[in-house]
């Protein structure tokens, strides 16, 4: 399944979200529609992010730059 | 018009990782609390408020993204010290700010900084949690 979730230390999936969007990347984040799952993991919430046939490699390099730069934000 | 990531610079970021009044008040005379079930944020928020209706102490706990703290945060060095009636009246300049209104500018001072979220709706109920909390909190005591 082309779906992947992740979680950063210090910086809320929101912040995460608002972020990439910035840097022209659409992600999804909160509950997913799946409240009690991050309850069992212990988790607030996450952020995702899919893959779909026609994702090229730019675009996942791209997502892993932008990630980075949220990293830089939230030290 | 400010770019999401330019909002994620300065005062906002300063204000996350230093909240201001960021505890728990010891004989508050109003307090109340939210969540937002969409992003599993939740505030609690307590106030002091006197005879002559100035809140002299004010202070918030809880966990949220980056804009609803620094929001948050700011909102309570903003009321410390204001009439209620004044900390209700800045709510409504904040909320104006956000929603692309007439607002009063320099009433707002600092607040300022949050005038770009405009543009992003979704976001816009991070930045006003902490003020509908304070909000309830008074209404109901």
């Amino acid at each position: 399944v082309g779906v992947l979730t992740f979680a950063m230390e210090g910086a809320h999936p929101h912040d995460i979200a608002s972020i990439l969007d910035g840097e022209g990347i659409c992600i999804r984040a909160g509950h997913h529609c799946a409240q009690p799952l991050h309850a069992r993991l212990g988790v607030q919430s996450s952020a995702r992010a899919s893959f779909g046939p026609y994702t090229t490699e730019a675009e996942v390099r791209a997502l892993a730059a932008a990630v980075l730069r949220v990293r830089e934000i939230f030290g | 018009m400010a770019t999401m990531n330019e909002l994620y610079q300065g005062i906002i970021i300063e204000h996350d990782r230093s909240p201001r009044n960021f505890r728990t008040l010891d004989a508050p005379t109003h307090s109340g609390e939210g969540r937002n079930p969409l992003c599993g944020d939740e505030m609690s928020l307590q106030l002091v408020v006197d005879a002559e209706g100035i809140i002299t102490d004010v202070g918030f706990q809880g966990r949220g993204c980056a804009v609803s703290k620094a929001s948050s945060s700011m909102m309570t060095v903003a009321i410390k010290g204001k009439t209620v009636a004044e900390a209700t009246e800045l709510f409504e300049q904040f909320h104006a700010l956000l929603t692309g209104k007439d607002a009063d500018r320099s009433a707002l001072g600092k607040l300022v900084a949050f005038e770009g979220l405009g543009a992003y709706p979704m976001r816009v109920k991070c930045a006003t949690m902490g003020w509908h909390v304070l909000k309830e909190s008074l209404d109901h005591k």
